[in-house]
């Protein structure tokens, strides 16, 4: 299957989020590698999805991650060859599937070969490539980021004896963009990629990659002139390539990253997640509508990235205090489950393992505005382990088989990179992809069946919202359009029956279809369109005037 | 044939549309859109401190109001419609309104939200008054979270009052509900009070509402049914209650109210008051009364006067409730002047205890009766405005108290006069 050639692609895409690590691995060694993540192409491909995003596969010393990276040009040792890579990314491209691979652009680890350099002494020519600086006094005004372990955003090198600026670990230096050098540098390690095929970016941290006196060296126009320089390179030498941001922000905060759709492609909406399962545990549309209510146009060319679960915690930054407190008590009641300002569980757990409400939550996902994308296991509904430190029990080998080692790996189980999950409920034996692929009504071929649907229409991912406010607020209504095509998607909130009366006089004449069943409604009329909704039920209706 | 509902379509598609809900308040208005939107705007801000993860509706009955008030009422929803919307409320909170009539009904109102807690399943709730002047946030939680949080199924209150001010409670109501029903409970009949959905059931289930009173003083029969019922009763204080517009009285409609549906009471309940014996304090939070000791301009003149002349016309209607020597007893202090004027404690609770009596089974119009209390009550409050006018705020509660231990002291003395006039 040919890729698509549209260059709006990433506005049909389904996105997978995969660490090549905890795939599949090949080798026997307990690390998933490109090789065997290439040889789970068609799993993905038979799920529907039509782009995977990378987490970091660079070498690193592995301190973040790694996010920390000491090579941009290369693949971890673990993980295979960068020949590896390339055939893993002609295989994917192969089957239609697209590849967005991370770029972290504000800083590298203290052991890239620059920093190594640029450290070594004053007179170095890399010296200039980083922020340094004879006192730690500089850009007084800057937050520190990870406030759990930093105390400073200085830090000092006993090496060239100064300090050098730093937003996240000390080991993870900023670069210096006032360097046109770097600028040129990093373009080259992004062509690079761009040239072997890579299809998009995934920016991290892009709100600090320039410093200046007097501010909080967050969103500067000089940080905005970088990006721009970036996406200008990318659109004369790479059309049709993405740029995704990250960057955790309110919407109205995030809108510059767009520009005139001559910066970013796409960017997280990091608020509308939290907002999801607060609606639903508090079984009102509210928080949701409200956020999207205040979420600003954005140009035609863009695209919101819309997720429910990644390799991070689930994030409550976004959230005001009371907000916060109540998404703790909600989903997170043991102290074990939170780290920094968020939830560090998948999405089966977080919603009881329920399948009805994980069904109506990815339902949403992939219906309202933007690009959905899927975190590794979410759907077949893995589970975590809170046992393990940091976000690692989110993070934990993809479970293929009810076999010895999940079907991950041939290696001992005490040498996989981490212990797979072996809970009765959410444990390998249990969950699996093989065991869901014989089941009809599992998890899994329900996930198959929403993407295929949500992929047989452009409205989804291009259509315009708008939001019906029935009287009954446990319901959330609302009605894309694109051309002439119409879709009314409603979702009952809510864990009981609920009667709701739309009203749809503007589309009168039209007949409801439902989309995964294909079965007729009562053609609309003049009088409220009255639906009965079952707990979390949720209806895709294209309205046809026939 | 079965009644028909007394809820509209209309109300009903309101309902549905709210569905279940943790805490609901009952809004009875009738052209109270002065008031009623910035009232409906501390109920929301007093639930959105106390309860702000809860599900809350707020319910609007009115009695046919021509200025508005409903509107103003449902205007005000935090719901997501409204890009003014409070940002800070977790969830929607629906204010929504139904209509009955054209004149306010206090029975038909109750009935109605009693009917709507039912249907919304509503875990605690609340009925507060557009009339009070002074609603505070914090009413809301001192008025439903005994309910929401320690099953308690009544929470009456308590006021802060001028101490010329509810003279008919402190020497009439409270008092003899005291001696009745063995609970010291400050403020029986009160239109704010906080409530269990149980205690509501079992009301709108039982009590005769097409008794062609439209339910005046219901509230009252809904405190001495919680006390009959064996329901958990408490007191909350509120701190000072300032009614909105100074009406001028209105002293046979406040009889009518109160101490007629207290009266229409006693038989029903007979089984259960004439064994009660002394009465227990209810679990209060805050005190359970307090003063306000400003001086006050009060006719007494006028009040003698209406007292001594009302003894005289109707005499031939007193001769059929009270006893001989009751009535010899007021037709020789009416002969009294103004400064030597005594209406003592035991002669009251007499006349009061007779009355009721009467009540039960008089060939009297009922109606006459309780408008025959009427110049009785205005010589009593000449002897409390003369006894207490330089009294301290301890002496005036100890002068209440002693009328309560009369009540309770001559309760055999009811009993007695309900045997005779069986």
């Amino acid at each position: 299957m040919p890729l698509n050639r549209d260059a709006l692609w990433y506005k049909d895409a389904v996105i997978y989020q995969i660490h090549v690590r905890t795939f599949h691995d090949s080798n026997g060694d307990g690390i998933g590698d490109f090789e065997g993540l290439e040889t789970k192409l068609d799993y993905l491909q038979e799920l529907g999805i039509n782009a995977i995003w990378l987490m970091p596969f660079f070498p690193s010393p592995l301190r973040d991650d790694g996010y920390d990276i000491a090579d941009y040009n290369s693949v971890h040792p673990s993980y295979g060859t960068l020949e590896d890579f390339r055939k893993f990314l002609e295989s994917a491209h192969e089957r239609g599937i697209r590849v967005i691979i991370e770029f972290v652009a504000n800083h590298t680890s203290d052991q890239h070969p620059w920093f190594k350099e640029s450290r070594s002494s004053p007179d170095n020519p890399r010296r200039d490539w980083y922020v340094w600086s004879d006192t730690d006094t500089r850009y007084k005004g800057t937050r520190i980021i990870f406030l759990d372990t930093e105390k400073s955003n200085w830090a000092w090198d006993p090496i060239s004896k100064a300090f050098y600026w730093h937003r996240f670990f000390s080991h993870q230096p900023d670069l210096n963009y006032d360097n046109p050098a770097v600028r040129e540098e990093m373009w080259n390690v992004m062509k690079f990629w761009l040239e072997m095929g890579v299809d998009a970016f995934r920016l991290d941290a892009i709100p600090y990659l320039v410093e200046r006196e007097g501010t909080n060296c967050e969103n500067l126009p000089e940080t905005h002139a970088v990006l721009k320089e970036f996406r200008r390179k990318l659109d004369e030498n790479f059309p049709g390539r993405m740029l995704l941001a990250e960057a955790n922000q309110w919407p109205a905060d995030l809108r510059p990253y767009f520009g005139d759709g001559d910066e970013f492609h796409m960017a997280f909406h990091f608020p509308l997640m939290p907002r999801m399962f607060m609606g639903l545990k508090l079984e009102d549309r509210k928080p949701i509508t409200e956020i999207l209510q205040q979420t600003p146009e954005i140009p035609s060319s863009c695209q919101w990235s819309l997720f429910l679960r990644n390799h991070d915690e689930l994030t409550l930054e976004m959230v005001t205090d009371m907000e916060r407190d109540y998404m703790y008590d909600s989903y997170a009641e043991s102290k074990t489950m939170r780290i920094n300002l968020g939830i560090r569980r998948r999405l089966a757990p977080l919603l009881n393992n329920d399948r009805r409400r994980i069904e109506l939550m990815n339902g949403m996902l992939m219906s309202l505005p933007g690009t959905p994308i899927i975190y590794y296991g979410d759907e077949i509904g893995m589970g975590d382990n809170i046992n393990l430190g940091d976000r690692n029990g989110v993070r934990t080998p993809m479970q293929w088989t009810g076999e010895t080692n999940a079907g991950f790996s041939t290696a001992p189980p005490e040498r996989l990179y981490a212990p797979l999950i072996q809970d009765p409920v959410y444990g390998y034996p249990a969950v699996n992809v093989l065991r869901q692929r014989a089941s009809e009504h599992s998890l899994l071929n329900w996930m198959q069946l929403i993407i295929t649907v949500r992929r047989s229409t452009a409205v989804f991912g291009r259509g315009s919202i708008e939001f019906l406010y029935p009287a009954n607020h446990r319901i959330l209504a609302y009605v894309r359009r694109l051309g002439n095509e119409t879709v009314l998607v409603v979702n009952n909130l809510s864990s009981t029956a609920q009667a709701v009366e739309l009203d749809l006089r503007r589309y009168k004449g039209n007949i409801p279809i439902e989309m995964s069943g294909r079965n007729m409604f009562p053609r609309v009329g003049d009088v409220p369109y009255l639906l009965t909704m079952g707990p979390y039920q949720f209806f895709w209706f294209r309205l046809r005037r026939i | 044939m079965a009644e028909e509902s007394f809820l509209t379509d209309d109300f009903l598609r309101q309902l549905i549309n709210v569905g279940e809900v943790d805490i609901l308040v009952g809004l009875p208005t009738h052209n109270n859109s002065k008031t009623v939107g910035a009232i409906v705007q501390t109920i929301q801000s007093g639930i959105l401190r106390g309860f702000p993860r809860e599900r809350a509706v707020i319910i609007n009955v009115d009695g046919g109001s021509r200025d508005g008030t409903p509107e103003l009422v449902t205007g005000v929803s935090i719901d997501d419609m409204r890009p003014t919307s409070n940002r800070f409320a977790l969830r929607t909170m629906h204010s929504i309104s139904t209509k009955y009539g054209t004149s306010p009904a206090s029975g038909v109102a109750f009935r109605t939200i009693l009917a709507a807690a039912e249907l919304l399943r509503a875990k605690a709730c609340v009925m507060l008054s557009p009339d009070s002047g002074n609603i505070e946030p914090d009413w809301l939680s001192k008025l439903l979270s005994p309910i929401y949080r320690n099953e308690f199924d009544l929470v009456t209150p308590t006021y802060r009052r001028h101490k010329f001010e509810g003279i008919l409670i402190t020497n009439l109501l409270y008092p003899m509900t005291r001696a009745l029903y063995g609970l010291r409970i400050r403020e029986a009949y009160s239109p704010e009070f906080g409530f269990s959905p149980r205690l509501g059931c079992q009301f709108l289930e039982h009590y005769v509402w097409n008794d062609g009173t439209d339910g005046a003083g219901v509230e009252l029969r809904f405190t001495t049914a919680a006390i009959t019922g064996k329901y958990r009763v408490c007191q909350s204080y509120l701190g000072e209650k300032v009614p909105i517009e100074r009406r001028a009285a209105d002293l046979v409609g406040a009889l009518r109210q109160t101490v007629g549906a207290l009266f229409s009471g006693l038989e029903t309940d007979f089984p259960i008051w004439s064994i009660v014996d002394g009465s227990k304090p209810v679990p209060t939070t805050g005190p359970d009364h307090e003063v306000l000791m400003d001086p006050l301009r009060v006719n007494r003149k006028r009040l003698h006067e209406m007292f001594a002349t009302g003894v005289a016309e109707l005499e031939s209607i007193f001769q059929s409730i009270l006893s001989p020597e009751t009535l010899a007893e007021l037709q020789r202090i009416a002969g009294l002047q103004e400064e030597e004027f005594n209406y003592s404690a035991e002669l009251w609770v007499r006349t009061v205890y007779e009355f009721a009596a009467s009540y039960k089974n008089s060939a009297i119009n009922r109606d006459h009766i309780i408008q025959a209390l009427a110049p009785l009550f205005r010589g009593r409050v000449l002897t409390v405005l003369r006894e207490n006018r330089n009294a301290s705020e301890e002496a005036i509660e100890q002068s209440i108290e002693d009328l309560c231990l009369e009540f309770e002291r001559l309760k055999p003395y009811l009993l007695q006069q309900w045997k005779t006039r069986e």
